[in-house]
Formats: structure tokens, C-alpha cells, sequence
């Protein structure tokens, strides 16, 4: 198969292993002490800054970036083993996910000197949380079509005006790295990917509204921000002007990697094994296994891309492609538990399983729109079998 | 990628260059010239050791084998052979048979084994019964029958059985590749009592061979696809161009890329030793449900020439749609790691399946 595609697969790792019991170790006792309740989807939904500032006291965002910025120079298989933990057990990491997933990478890679020791330390800490400022109303795969606009003024700075929309969490968080047009597009077809531009904007500044939009379950994570003469600071570039296109690909990179892209739903596939043991039915048993399978799977892809980004790769093909078959999987969960399982799937159940499924079926369309659609990573998979 | 098993799967695809693979029939149940070729280069003694009568080598290279040939449709016991029977007999303490003797693996049917006093020593066994679903049941000169202990004894016996002489059905899977019965006439054969576990390992250990192959012949039907799908044009380009021809490229490629990792996982842990049957139960469920997908999108994007015996695509679709259910089939395989994930109960889930590959 063609060599963009596969990867090496990733060598056992001892401090993954050890940095993964002390993660069970603490969320048993945060789980004893009832600080958290196990949800689906929590990266999207679990917004609870306390857990986040307890994840970065224990050294556990900003894993691999330079201890000079606040991080702990540790592998992305140990940053894997700590994330799949959190995930596994629906723990609220909503309100740090991105900033310690791609907003931080971004700035270690393309950010000034300044930006880095103002802002990394205060993520890696868990005070410090970011949204992706990407999608617009009239523009969402069709990134490079956006048309937020960011002008120089007399003073150096950037006068910002659009709006940006189904920015998850905007109300919880302090800054967005926002793309924005400062130039014209160029000549070709992909000629409008010139003149695109990074910004790091404070969410607090004025002419900033954000409005909240709500998803299928009547929870609030969306939003849409309006940038109203917006002036952000000079010195609040980020990386190169006219470069955003190519920061926003490799930020992407970050972003469809993880484990959060096939564990979405877990929580209900570990409901479901509760109830599989204790049924000792052969249906469920033979689903759980099935499943099981398809997970086991996509553990091992996204280890591989784990050890890659250890190796220095950028594997952005790989992970296109283990995003595309991670969430099929996570939707597929509710579908294949509830052909063996009698549910009554309802928000309110007494039943943690019906709740679970509740939850699961009602962010289902979600998993394979987020962070690319999945047509859109099929196109970046059959660019890797060298069809386009 | 460069590995240390380049020169073996070269050595095997000059020899393979030389056997078209073909329909197989009653009267042509297998490539016994491609037999002949690989046993004359020592290929079908790799990963046994040599003071046992094999080649050496590492299980790596014998995987690497089995990977190839089972990519190039080759109509012969080799994965069983190298992968299941051989590392089976050698490690309940038997003889190898000649490796230049096809050896295969029965572990379905009735068949009833005794302890006999021949006068050859201790460890031998009479056999009496059917084993059926025997892969290469009439080509396989021995067989390698797992089966339960007698009354009274936990556990099963591994015996080494001469075929010769023996009554075989014609039975034959979607492949056409030999799977019949083999009535077990009772002569005296070498064998050796295993533990419930060792005797599931064996199992496994057939169902993960299974999975390798299945893994190398999907990796196969999406290059051919991939291939096919540049080359014939409709509506003046080559159907690739076709959005929705990419599309369904790129769900093979997932699906296969999936199997792959978690196949080269599993094998890693019969590499060091670790409990293979949760292993070998999830890469050979998911090699198999990746069959439904690459299988029937790769006929697809085929059309009318892919679904013909003319045309090549053929002789792998057919195995993958049998091997899925060979050595155990999904839906067991399935209960299998089910099962196995739950022993420390419900909440045991999470930590079981990060302990499994
Ligand atoms: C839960 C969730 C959280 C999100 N969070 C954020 C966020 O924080 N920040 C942010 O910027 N964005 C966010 N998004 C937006 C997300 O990135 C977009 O939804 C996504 O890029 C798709 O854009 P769209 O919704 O406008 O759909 P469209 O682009 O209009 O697509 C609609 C359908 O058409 C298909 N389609 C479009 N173009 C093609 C094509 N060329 N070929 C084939 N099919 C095509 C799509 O695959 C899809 O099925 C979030 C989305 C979700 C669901």
C-alpha cells in the first residue's frame, strides 16, 4: 500500500505505562470523592476548569512541549496513555481540550517568543483555554473561502470584522486562534489559499460578541462570535502573514490524531460491557467483542501516530484516515448496542445505559462533521493512494 | 518501509512469479509445483528450528511468508504449516514431520483419542473419529489433531497423524481450497496431553494465522482496486477521478490500514510470549469484518470483469470470504474476546482492552 498511508508501528512504552496508572489512580479517587459523573463526549461538553487546573498541577497538559514554556518534555505516547485515560472514564476535559491539543503546538511552532512564555505556561497549568476560529457561516469545508477580514490600521494593529461560528466553547474561553483574509487570493484554483492570516485574539475585547447556539440536546457548546472593529494588537500575529493556510493544515494535523477521535462514545461502550456481564448474553457478548475489535484497532492507529509525532513526522494522511474510521466507530457504537441491548434511551433514565445511549445518539451527527467532515478526509486519504 | 524479512519475501515472490495462481478443483485441489519450489528453497521449514529438521529463521520470517504467499492466492498449507501445526508440535515436546512434507492442523470434528501401549514408548495415542473442516484434507500428507483428553483428564491431546491411506471428503470452501473430513482410522500416532490453555493457545494461534492472511490479501484487493480504478477510463477518465470512486478507495484503505495494525500487534505478542488468545481473537474478528467492506467495494469499482473467473480479483475475495470463518469463526471469535474482556466483570473493561495488543 502506498507508504503515506501506513505507518511503523509504535514501540511498547514503559513511562506511558507508569504515567497511565497514576492517571487511574487519580481519577478512582476524583471519582470516589465525587468531583466528576462519567459523560459521552465529555472533550465537547465536560467544561469544569477545577479538574483542568488539577490535570496541570499533576503535570498532565502540556506534556511535551519545553519545560521553559511550562511543559514537561515528555513523549506523545505518554500524553496518548494520559488522554485515552481521560477520555475512557468521561472525565470534563472540555475546557482545556483544545488549547492543550493544538492551540499550544501552534503557538511552540509559529508563535513569537513573547506569546509563547505569556500563554503556554498558564495552558499547561489549565487556566488558559482556547477556541478554533475557523468555520464561518457561508464557509466550513470550504475553509479558504472564509471571509472574516483583518486590516492593518495606522498603529500597527489589526481591525478584525466577521464572524466565526460553531466555535465550541467561545464562552468559556479566554483566546481564539482566528483565521482571517488580509490579502487577496491568488490566481488558480488554489490560488484563495494566499492571503489568509493566524490571529490570536483575545476573546475579552470589545466588539466581541459571542451568542450562544444550542446542539441537538439543548446543551450550549456552540457559539458564534461576532468581531465588530475588533482591534487586536500588532504584536498578536501569529507565524507569517499570508501564511494561515499552511498553519491552519499543520494545526489540523494535531487536530484529527487523538484518541478523542474514536472514544467519543466510550463511556456507553463501557456501560454496555457492565450489562454484558452481568446479562451473560451471547448477542451482547458477540458485540461487545465486535466492537472491542474495531477499537482495539484504532488504538494501535493512533499509537502509530503517537510514535510518529515522537519521530518528528507530521502524519497528516494517517490521520485523516484514522479519523474517518474512528468516528464511523463512534456512531456505530449506539447503533450495534442498541440491536441487542432493550433500551429506552432518554436524558433523564434512571439507567446509567440508557442515559449513556441518550447522550451518545444525541451528539452522533456531530462526531463526523467536527474537525474536517469525513467526505473531506476521504478526499485527503485518496490524495494518499494517489488518485487526486 | 525496509525490514529484516526483505530477502525472504523476495525469494518467495521470484518463486511465486513462476505459479500463476489458478481456479481450484477437485481434480487440481492445490499448487503442488509451488509446493515443490518453496520446500527446495527451505521456505517451508522457516521459523522451525533447524535441530528440530527446519530452516531456522525467525517467526518473523515465517510470517512474512505465509503474509505473500496468501497475497498471491498461492493454493498451498504453508500458513499452516509454519504459523499453527509446526510451532504447535514442537511446543507439546513432538517430532517434526519432513518440512518438505505438507503438515496441516485439524481442530473441529469427533474424534476420540486413548492412550496406547504400541511397544513405542510412552506418549502415543490411538485416534478414532471424524476431523472435519481439515484445510488441505487430502493434500496434506500429516495432520496435527487437537482434541479433547479422554474421560477423566482436563485438558486435550495434540497428535501427529499420517494421512496416508486415510478416507478424505471432498469438501471445499468458496476458494475451492480443500476442507474436508478425515476419518481417523485408529493407527497408533505420537502425541502429548496439552492444558486447557496450551490447547487454546493452538486455537488461537490458528485463528491469528487466519488473520495474517486475510490481513495481506485485503492489503492486495485495495492495491488492485487502487490500480484498476487508474487504469479503466469511462466518460474520458480514468474512474479514480470519480469522487465517488475515491470515496469508496478510501474506505478500503481505512478499513485495511485498521486490519494491518492490529494484525501486526497480535503478532507481537506470540513474539514475547504474552497470553495470545485475546489478541489473536480481535485481530482475526476485525481482518474479518474488514472482509465485508474491501470485499464488496473492490467488486464494485471491478464491475462486470471483477466478477468473473477470468479476471484475477477473484481468488482473493473468494479466500477472504472464507478464511473469515475458518479456525474458529467470527461470531465465535467474537464471544471469545467478548468474554475474555469481562473476567475482572464490568468494570474490568477499560483496563482489558489497554492489556490486550
Ligand atoms: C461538534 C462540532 C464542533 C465544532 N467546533 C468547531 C470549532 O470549535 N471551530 C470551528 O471553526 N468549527 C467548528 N466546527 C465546524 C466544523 O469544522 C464544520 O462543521 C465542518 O468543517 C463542516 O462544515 P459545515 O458544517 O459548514 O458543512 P458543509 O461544508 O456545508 O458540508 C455539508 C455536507 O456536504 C459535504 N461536502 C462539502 N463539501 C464537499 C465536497 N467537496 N465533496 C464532498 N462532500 C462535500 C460535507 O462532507 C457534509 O456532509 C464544529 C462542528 C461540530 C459538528
Amino acid at each position: 500500500m502506498s507508504s503515506s498511508l501506513t505507518l511503523a508501528p509504535a514501540p511498547p512504552s514503559e513511562a506511558a505505562e507508569e504515567v497511565r496508572t497514576q492517571v487511574r489512580e487519580f481519577l478512582a479517587a476524583e471519582q470516589a470523592a465525587g468531583t466528576f459523573s462519567t459523560h459521552v463526549d465529555t472533550w465537547l461538553s465536560g467544561v469544569d476548569p477545577a479538574f483542568s487546573r488539577k490535570l496541570g498541577e499533576r503535570g498532565w497538559l502540556g506534556m511535551t512541549w519545553p519545560k521553559e514554556y511550562g511543559g514537561h518534555e515528555r513523549s506523545a505516547m505518554e500524553r496518548y496513555a494520559v488522554t485515552e485515560e481521560l477520555l475512557a472514564a468521561g472525565a470534563p476535559v472540555a475546557a482545556h481540550w483544545i488549547a492543550d491539543r493544538q492551540s499550544g503546538p501552534n503557538l511552540l511552532r509559529y508563535g513569537t517568543e513573547v506569546q509563547r512564555q505569556e500563554i503556554l505556561p498558564r495552558i499547561a497549568a489549565g487556566e488558559c483555554y482556547f477556541v478554533i476560529g475557523m468555520s464561518e457561516p457561508d464557509s466550513g469545508s470550504d475553509l479558504a473561502s472564509i471571509r472574516t477580514r483583518a486590516a492593518r490600521n495606522g498603529d500597527g494593529d489589526w481591525v478584525v470584522n466577521g464572524a466565526k461560528i460553531w466555535t465550541s466553547n467561545a464562552h468559556h474561553s479566554h483566546y481564539g486562534i482566528v483565521l482571517v483574509r488580509t490579502g487577496p487570493p491568488g490566481e488558480g484554483p488554489r490560488g484563495k489559499h494566499q492571503g489568509l492570516t493566524q490571529l490570536l485574539v483575545d476573546l475579552s475585547l470589545p466588539g466581541i460578541s459571542i451568542n450562544p447556539i444550542r446542539i441537538l440536546d439543548g446543551g450550549h457548546h456552540f457559539n458564534e462570535v461576532v468581531f465588530e472593529d475588533v482591534v487586536v494588537p500588532g504584536d498578536m500575529l501569529l507565524g507569517e502573514e499570508g501564511a494561515g493556510w499552511h498553519q491552519v493544515t499543520a494545526e489540523l494535523a494535531f487536530e484529527r490524531s487523538g484518541p478523542e477521535r474514536f472514544l467519543s462514545t466510550y463511556p456507553l461502550l463501557a456501560e454496555f460491557g457492565r450489562r454484558a456481564a452481568d446479562s451473560g448474553d451471547a448477542a451482547q457478548l458477540a458485540t461487545l467483542g465486535r466492537l472491542s475489535a474495531r477499537l482495539l484497532a484504532l488504538r494501535q492507529l493512533s499509537l502509530r501516530i503517537a510514535a510518529a509525532l515522537d519521530r518528528g513526522e507530521l502524519p497528516d494522511i494517517p490521520a485523516a484516515l484514522v479519523k474517518d474510521v474512528g468516528t464511523t466507530f463512534e456512531g456505530d457504537v449506539v447503533d450495534e448496542i442498541r440491536r441487542v441491548v432493550e433500551v429506552t434511551p432518554s436524558l433523564d433514565s434512571p439507567d446509567p445505559l440508557d442515559r449513556a445511549l441518550a447522550e451518545a445518539q444525541l451528539h452522533a451527527p456531530g462526531y463526523t462533521l467536527r474537525g474536517g467532515t469525513n467526505e473531506i478526509l476521504r478526499g485527503i486519504v485518496a490524495r494518499g493512494l494517489g488518485l487526486r | 518501509m525496509a525490514s529484516d524479512q526483505d530477502l525472504v519475501v523476495e525469494t518467495v515472490r521470484d518463486i511465486l512469479a513462476g505459479h500463476e495462481p489458478f481456479a481450484l478443483t477437485a481434480e487440481r485441489p492445490w499448487d503442488a509445483g509451488l509446493w515443490a519450489d518453496l520446500a527446495e528453497a527451505g521456505l517451508t521449514g522457516v521459523g522451525l528450528p533447524e535441530e528440530a529438521g527446519g530452516s531456522g529463521g525467525e517467526l518473523a520470517d515465517a510470517i512474512a511468508i505465509a503474509r505473500t504467499l496468501a497475497a498471491g492466492a498461492a493454493a498451498v498449507p504453508v500458513a499452516e504449516q509454519l504459523l499453527v501445526a509446526g510451532p504447535a508440535l514442537l511446543a507439546a515436546g513432538l517430532d517434526l514431520p519432513s518440512p518438505e512434507e505438507p503438515l496441516t492442523i485439524a481442530v473441529e470434528g469427533a474424534v476420540t483419542a486413548e492412550p496406547v501401549d504400541d511397544g513405542d514408548g510412552p506418549g502415543r495415542w490411538t485416534l478414532t473419529g471424524t476431523a472435519t473442516d481439515v484445510a488441505w484434507a487430502g493434500v496434506a500428507r500429516h495432520v496435527a489433531v487437537l482434541t479433547a483428553a479422554p474421560e477423566g483428564i482436563e485438558g486435550a491431546v495434540l497428535a501427529l497423524v499420517d494421512t496416508e491411506g486415510l478416507a478424505t471428503s471432498d469438501a471445499r470452501n468458496l476458494a475451492g481450497e480443500p476442507r474436508g473430513s478425515l476419518v481417523l482410522g485408529g493407527a497408533p500416532a505420537a502425541g502429548a496431553l496439552l492444558t486447557p490453555a496450551r490447547a487454546g493457545e493452538v486455537r488461537a494461534r490458528y485463528a491469528l494465522a487466519r488473520a495474517v492472511q486475510l490481513a495481506a490479501a485485503l492489503e492486495r484487493v485495495l492495491a488492485w482496486t487502487v490500480q484498476y480504478a487508474g487504469e479503466r477510463q469511462q466518460f474520458g477518465r480514468p474512474l479514480g477521478k470519480f469522487q465517488a470512486i475515491q470515496m469508496e478507495l478510501a474506505e478500503m484503505a481505512g478499513e485495511v490500514t485498521a486490519v494491518t495494525a492490529l494484525v501486526d500487534a497480535a503478532v507481537q505478542t506470540l513474539g514475547r510470549g504474552e497470553d495470545v488468545v485475546l489478541a489473536a481473537a480481535a485481530a482475526k474478528v476485525r481482518a474479518g469484518a474488514a472482509v465485508e467492506v474491501v470485499a464488496r467495494l473492490a467488486h464494485q469499482v471491478h464491475g462486470a470483469i471483477g466478477f468473473t473467473q477470468e479476471h484475477k480479483l477473484h481468488h482473493l475475495t473468494r479466500r477472504c470470504w472464507s478464511w473469515r470463518d475458518e479456525a474458529g469463526s467470527e461470531l465465535t471469535w467474537s464471544r471469545v474476546l467478548g468474554v475474555g474482556l469481562l473476567t475482572e466483570g464490568g468494570d474490568g473493561l477499560w483496563p482489558a482492552l489497554t492489556r490486550v495488543v
